[in-house]
């Protein structure tokens, strides 16, 4: 599934936002020590994610382009909802659990 | 900073204030929200920030004047002080600073607010009728909303959303007998109002206003994610529809119809499912980096299930 923004670019926001507006507020060294560990952690995941290939959304593109040519299938609400719920059990399970 | 709020606020209110220091409540990515007190008035001030605004939403000149008009239409509004084209190097609007709450969570669930939830349906209902009668003429600006244009917001993003093309395609085909335009707040729900133990104190946020459909405007209070944590009350989070509608129908004279209502909440539900991706993009592009700006492009799946539902429901 091609989600933006992908695990990577998530990653790469949390990287900006520690180092650009938490890490200056910290003043106990050992908090800033750990902090700058946890970031290079962070950079790790980040360039491993970047070794991942990139996901193949053609079936996704291709049923969008079909419903907006008015051109929709029968089982269009079936397959959109079993991928959204997909989306959703990384995204957001607990909205998933709750929603009634 | 200061130096230059006491001289613009000098400017604007026609006599040397002395002004406290001014405080940054929030550094919106478009726009900046001062506190200032300045001669003994509570003042907010909205100042342009340093990006450039979202395109489909309205500038800080026009926001003013929308601001304004609705304080003459006696809309409660926080009143409206006048607007600065040059306040440290960006133009800015001043008004009133209200007291009570903004944030939805704590309107939705806080104790102390429950006679004010009691009051709000009927309360949000009056504000929105005096809202829909500003004369258009009025506000000559205000753009035209109409489905192509979340369309085309959707195409700007670039991404495969077939379930927002499903609710697309739905609107286009189950389009209700067009009502005339009015002018619309345009994101009228909890979050964007002040609340105080007494009920509504005041309209805010209204850079998103614009001419289209009552109903549209009505219904918007109504999508989930603005509920708050309280999906079973579908006004808000807050309370029942039914009062809500009774009201509006009451000062306006039309016969807004439940299944109108629906029609607009998946409408409002579309339009908030594209704006969690343009909020995204904004991230993404690198015109506004910010965590909490990149994580809407995800959570736009959970307005995406609520899409799905009204489909469900609609279908049924």
């Amino acid at each position: 599934m091609s989600e933006r923004p992908t695990a990577q670019e998530l990653t790469e926001a949390i990287l900006e936002f520690l180092g650009g507006e938490i890490l200056p507020t910290l003043t106990d060294p050992r908090l800033r020590f750990r902090m700058l560990v946890a970031m290079n952690a962070l950079g790790i995941v980040y360039r491993e994610l970047a070794e991942l290939p990139v996901e193949d959304d053609s079936e996704l593109r291709e049923l969008a382009r079909r419903i907006r040519a008015d051109d929709v299938p029968p089982d269009a609400l079936r397959r959109v909802q079993a991928s959204v719920e997909a989306r959703l059990r990384i995204a957001s399970p607990q909205f998933l659990e709750r929603y009634h | 900073m200061k130096d230059a709020f006491e001289a613009g606020l000098s400017e604007l209110l026609g006599r040397t204030v002395e002004i406290s220091v001014p405080v940054l409540l929030a550094g919106g990515a478009s726009k900046e929200a001062w506190a200032v007190d300045a001669g003994g008035e509570r003042l907010l001030v909205r100042r342009a920030a340093v990006t450039v605004m979202h395109h489909h939403t309205l500038t800080l000149a026009q926001e003013y004047a929308v601001i304004e008009a609705a304080f003459e239409a006696g809309v409660k509004v926080p009143r409206p002080y006048g607007y600065i084209a040059d306040l440290a190097g960006r133009e800015a609007f001043v008004m009133e600073r209200l007291e009570g709450d903004t944030i939805g969570r704590r309107i939705v669930q806080k104790e102390e607010l429950a006679t004010a939830r009691g009051r709000l349906p009927v309360q949000l209902a009056e504000e929105l009728a005096k809202i829909h009668a500003i004369p258009a003429e009025r506000l000559p600006f205000l753009p035209e909303a109409r489905l192509e244009r979340m369309v085309e917001e959707l195409d700007e993003v670039d991404e495969p959303h077939p379930a927002i093309e499903l609710g697309l395609w739905w609107l286009r085909e189950n389009r209700p007998p067009e009502r005339p335009a009015v002018v619309n707040h345009g994101d009228y729900r909890i979050g964007n109002v002040v609340v105080d133990p007494e009920g509504l104190v005041g309209v805010l946020d209204w850079e998103f206003a614009h001419l289209d459909d009552p109903v549209r405007d009505m219904a918007f209070s109504l999508v989930r994610a603005w509920r708050f944590g309280v999906p079973e009350k579908r006004l808000g989070g807050i309370g029942d529809v039914e009062p809500f509608v009774e009201r509006y129908n009451e000062l306006t004279g039309l016969d807004v119809q439940p299944d109108e209502l629906d029609y607009w909440e998946l409408a409002g539900n579309v339009a908030w499912a594209i704006g969690t991706l343009t909020q995204a993009q904004r991230h993404l592009s690198g015109r506004d980096r910010s965590v909490e700006l990149a994580i809407l492009g995800r959570l736009s799946a959970e307005v995406e299930h609520e899409i799905c539902h009204l489909l469900e429901r609609a279908n049924a």
